[in-house]
């Protein structure tokens, strides 16, 4: 109990610091005239622009460390991370299309949606593959899904050299793959958290499971769960959760990595447990390093995921040391 | 009384709120003329300037050079991107923006949700540069100067077109920059650098460069154009130009590959009419002899 309070007091902190942070600093007193209604251009900022990106932050945070638990929990292997079965390379397509390709559609529906269909089809597609090629075990997976990366990517190295030009700049491009948070109005952030909390459920739901998994193949067998099967709807869970953060969130690299093993330090292995705490500590990661991004380099922003990787890398090889050496 | 009166003569009768239609066809409405402007890129900067508006510049970002008397105002943005945090503290009430690097995607969406007006503008032909000028005179509740000062730069315009017409149009290619691999970027017909060499009374001698702007080092030297140029420096060119294979071009030999002026024909702003006056000459020197 004492370690759940601790974690969603952090994170409730992490937010209220990340609300002040920017180019422009607001005290906690700023943010709650603002709140209050106040009318002056700056108020109108921090609730309309910046609190809604804070929020969207804990989101995308939470959803990169429940897709990464799932997936650490389907290929029983730790170095596991969300953008392992092609996920990374659809979105990256699908968002540089609806970056670049001129649409009917208003992009900031376009982008989220382009980029969760690239994500999630590019899983399927993954998934299909090893299918036909009768690979259906975890190696499988993997190997069929670095094959697709690399088709995906070249694709979408190819658009990005043929579509762009005076106005249509590669950098929002490499800035959307290097990660950022998008900012959604405060409707959409309803939405994000409807998703989330479906995402939530729809992880608890395969925890048990993934803990019988976790007894080894044969023994999970024994235990009466069809692994084949299982592994399939797992992977597909996770492809959407990951398809939803990526959607809001660019590609932030490290984050569904990281979480889940600073997670099971905090709460054992048992996925229940896991899971949620997973989806909180990512989500104070995500909310951290976005707040470094907006506010370390003015008048720059740094895109995310180099702050994630950058900060985290060091940070989590740094417990991992003192965990392994204790 | 006479001061007043030489205000309102000088200050036409504002017709404000004034509603215009912008580049990506959004509407945008300002209740009166702005008097706190941040204008991003050197090419709004140097419209918003031009019509002697540059006191009331509030914000620039990191790679404009020019007028001189604004480079003292707060940086907003640069390479990395812009700063929705720093363009609000200097509580504008207007944001002129073009779609390059990720100016539009970052500014539109906070400056809309917050209700700072935000114009985009597309500099991609001369006809734009100067349709932008007498957009931006309108809003800024300046419209008879943003009309002056078009006309003068079309004036100016014409007296080049009088001048080149009917002359054998020198083939040319215009370097724009390097890239390491050893491709070249070139001036392309569609863009105003482009429309600045066609309206300087040269064609292309490589035609059909539409999409890509890459060309191989080959491709120029089989073009083999009238007239070389380089945007940049005279000793880069001399640097180019002394390589095995480009000191054979006629372009070398015939001392008409030239150096111009960066600023001139890569920024899409009043200055691009002083670039295809220059270019002129360098085209068809003389018929541009004073």
């Amino acid at each position: 109990m004492r370690v759940w309070l601790g974690l969603a007091a952090i994170l409730l902190l992490a937010m209220v610091v990340a609300a002040c942070a920017g180019h422009a600093w607001a005290s906690p007193a700023d943010l709650w005239r603002a709140l209050a209604g106040d009318a002056a251009l700056r108020s109108r900022l921090l609730v309309e622009w910046r609190l809604p990106r804070v929020v969207a932050a804990a989101f995308v945070g939470a959803l990169l460390g429940l897709g990464g638990t799932i997936y650490q929990g389907v290929f029983r292997n730790p170095l596991a991370e969300p953008y392992l079965l092609g996920s990374a390379g659809g979105a990256a397509l699908g968002a540089t299309v609806a970056l670049l390709v001129p649409l009917a559609l208003p992009q900031s529906w376009l982008l989220p949606l382009l980029a969760f269909a690239g994500a999630w089809g590019a899983t399927l597609l993954v998934i299909g593959i090893s299918r036909v090629a009768g690979a259906v075990d975890a190696a499988g997976l993997l190997l069929a899904g670095v094959a697709v990366a690399a088709i995906l990517g070249a694709l979408r190295s190819f658009l990005m050299l043929a579509l762009s030009d005076e106005t249509v700049s590669l950098q929002v491009v490499l800035s959307w793959v290097l990660g950022g948070i998008q900012t959604p109005t405060w409707a959409g952030i309803g939405w994000l958290a409807l998703i989330a909390t479906g995402c939530v459920g729809l992880s608890l739901g395969l925890a048990r499971r993934l803990d019988v998994l976790g007894l080894g193949e044969a023994m999970a067998i024994a235990f009466g769960l069809e692994v084949r099967r299982f592994v399939m709807l797992a992977v597909l869970a996770g492809s959407v959760i990951v398809a939803a953060a990526v959607a809001y969130g660019g590609l932030v690299a490290f984050v569904g990595l990281a979480a889940p093993h600073v997670a099971r330090w905090l709460v054992g292995p048992l996925h229940r447990p896991l899971l949620p705490a997973s989806a909180l500590v990512g989500a104070i990661v995500v909310v951290v390093a976005d707040a470094i991004a907006r506010s370390a380099l003015p008048p720059a922003e740094i895109p995310l995921g180099l702050v994630t990787a950058v900060a985290g890398g060091p940070f989590f090889i740094a417990l991992l040391a003192r965990r392994l050496r204790s | 009384m006479i001061l007043a009166l030489a205000l309102a003569v000088s200050q036409p009768a504002a017709t404000q709120p004034v509603t215009v239609h912008d580049a990506f066809g959004r509407t945008v409405t300002l209740a009166a003329p702005p008097q706190r402007i941040v204008p991003i890129f050197a090419s709004n900067t140097e419209i918003v300037a031009s019509l002697g508006l540059a006191d009331r510049i509030v914000g620039i970002e990191a790679y404009t050079r020019y007028p001189r008397d604004v480079l003292d105002r707060p940086l907003v943005g640069g390479r990395l991107g812009f700063s929705v945090d720093s363009i609000v503290a200097l509580q504008p009430d207007l944001v002129v923006v073009t779609p390059s690097r990720q100016a539009a995607n970052q500014l539109i969406d906070p400056m809309e949700r917050i209700g700072v007006p935000i114009l985009v503008l597309l500099q991609r032909s001369v006809p734009e540069i100067l349709a932008n000028i007498r957009l931006i005179g309108r809003v800024a509740g300046v419209a008879e100067q943003g009309e002056q000062v078009a006309a003068r730069f079309e004036g100016r315009l014409a007296a080049v077109k009088r001048k080149v017409e009917g002359r054998r149009p020198p083939s040319a290619v215009m370097i724009t920059g390097r890239l390491g691999t050893g491709l070249m970027l070139v001036a392309r017909e569609g863009t105003y650098t482009g429309d600045a060499m066609v309206l300087a009374g040269a064609r292309f001698a490589l035609p059909g460069t539409q999409t890509i702007a890459q060309v191989s080092p080959e491709a120029i030297l089989n073009a083999d154009p009238d007239v070389l140029l380089w945007a940049g420096s005279a000793r880069d060119l001399e640097e180019l130009v002394a390589r095995p294979g480009w000191s054979e071009m006629r372009a070398v030999k015939s001392g008409r590959a030239h150096a111009v002026n960066r600023v001139e024909l890569l920024i899409p702003g009043p200055r691009t009419i002083d670039g295809i006056e220059h270019l002129a000459a360098i085209f068809h020197p003389d018929a541009m002899r004073p």
